[in-house]
């Protein structure tokens, strides 16, 4: 068992299901559940608030070649930004910060998010990395990632047939 | 203790509020800051996937709406997997005060967030008056 297997966060938001109906990976799931709602009972949350102040919001879209991961990071400066891939682990992670100009005044209202944050996304398949791109624009930041050609020839589409 | 997470999941507009509309989209409330300086008032609105181009703000009477439009720009041959913060539009409604000099207010939009100026008009400035001591 690879290491990033026992990693318990990020894990909950697995786009595809996988390896759950392995007797291990059913267990620890049970026992990460038993957790999360032990703590959610305090109004805190063990790994979570470790990593950051928010996590942003994910959309995944994929073909037979290539994800996109696309998340909204308003505000935020490309450079602010920083995206790395490693194994099959993607980590988007940054800070946003309070501007300048607007500090020492007085706040009525506050609803926007600031603070550093991290989202760890597990990837279903394999990707080619060092084809992997990332856009920052109008405060969505979009990554592709092109799948090997191994994984793309692993996918087989069964067609469905009228009897 | 508790080590609160900020809730980045954008809301949508409650069904009570919404109006008809001519185009099958959803409509979510960006979320704002609004800040009281001295000279006016500043707000910031988070809407991600809208540019100069396509956010309307009108103001009528005392009544100052934001509309801002996203294209959904999933090409054709992609699906989504996995949706978590949904593509939709975003439209928010402040009823502004009297102390607002409507002619200068001033609104940009950078990297997804819109900035929106509202000076106050000059008569609502709070004035020092001096004292001077009597003779």
């Amino acid at each position: 068992m690879a290491l990033k297997d026992l990693v318990t966060f990020g894990k909950k938001d697995v786009p595809v299901r996988r390896e759950s109906d392995h007797p291990f990976a059913l267990f620890r799931k049970e026992f990460d559940d038993l957790f999360d709602t032990f703590f959610r009972s305090f109004d805190m949350q063990p790994f979570e608030g470790r990593i950051g102040a928010f996590s942003p919001k994910v959309d995944v879209t994929e073909n037979e070649k290539e994800f996109n991961i696309s998340a909204e990071l308003p505000g935020m400066d490309d450079k602010d930004i920083d995206v790395s891939l490693q194994n099959d682990m993607l980590t988007i992670r940054g800070e946003k910060k309070e501007e300048k100009e607007d500090k020492g005044k007085d706040y009525y209202r506050m609803e926007r998010s600031y603070g550093y944050f991290s989202r760890t996304i597990p990837l279903p398949v394999e990707v080619e990395t060092d084809k992997v791109d990332a856009k920052f624009k109008k405060g969505v930041l979009t990554i592709t990632l092109p799948k090997t050609a191994k994984a793309v020839a692993e996918t087989k589409k069964i067609s469905v047939k009228v009897e | 203790m508790a080590n609160e997470k900020q809730d980045t999941q954008k809301k949508e507009v409650a069904v009570a509020d919404r109006e008809e509309r001519t185009r099958e989209r959803r409509v979510y409330v960006p979320s704002v800051d609004i800040i009281e300086g001295k000279d006016g008032t500043t707000l910031l609105a988070d809407v991600p996937g809208v540019d100069e181009s396509s956010v309307d703000i009108t103001l009528e009477k005392n009544i100052l709406e934001i509309y801002g439009k996203v294209d959904p720009d999933i090409p054709q041959d992609m699906r989504l997997a996995l949706s978590e913060y949904g593509i939709g539009d975003y439209h928010r409604r402040f009823t502004l005060s009297d102390e607002i000099d409507r002619e200068k207010i001033q609104a940009t939009v950078r990297n997804g967030v819109l900035r929106l100026v509202l000076p106050k008009a000059e008569k609502a400035k709070t004035r020092k008056i001096e004292v001077k001591a009597g003779e």
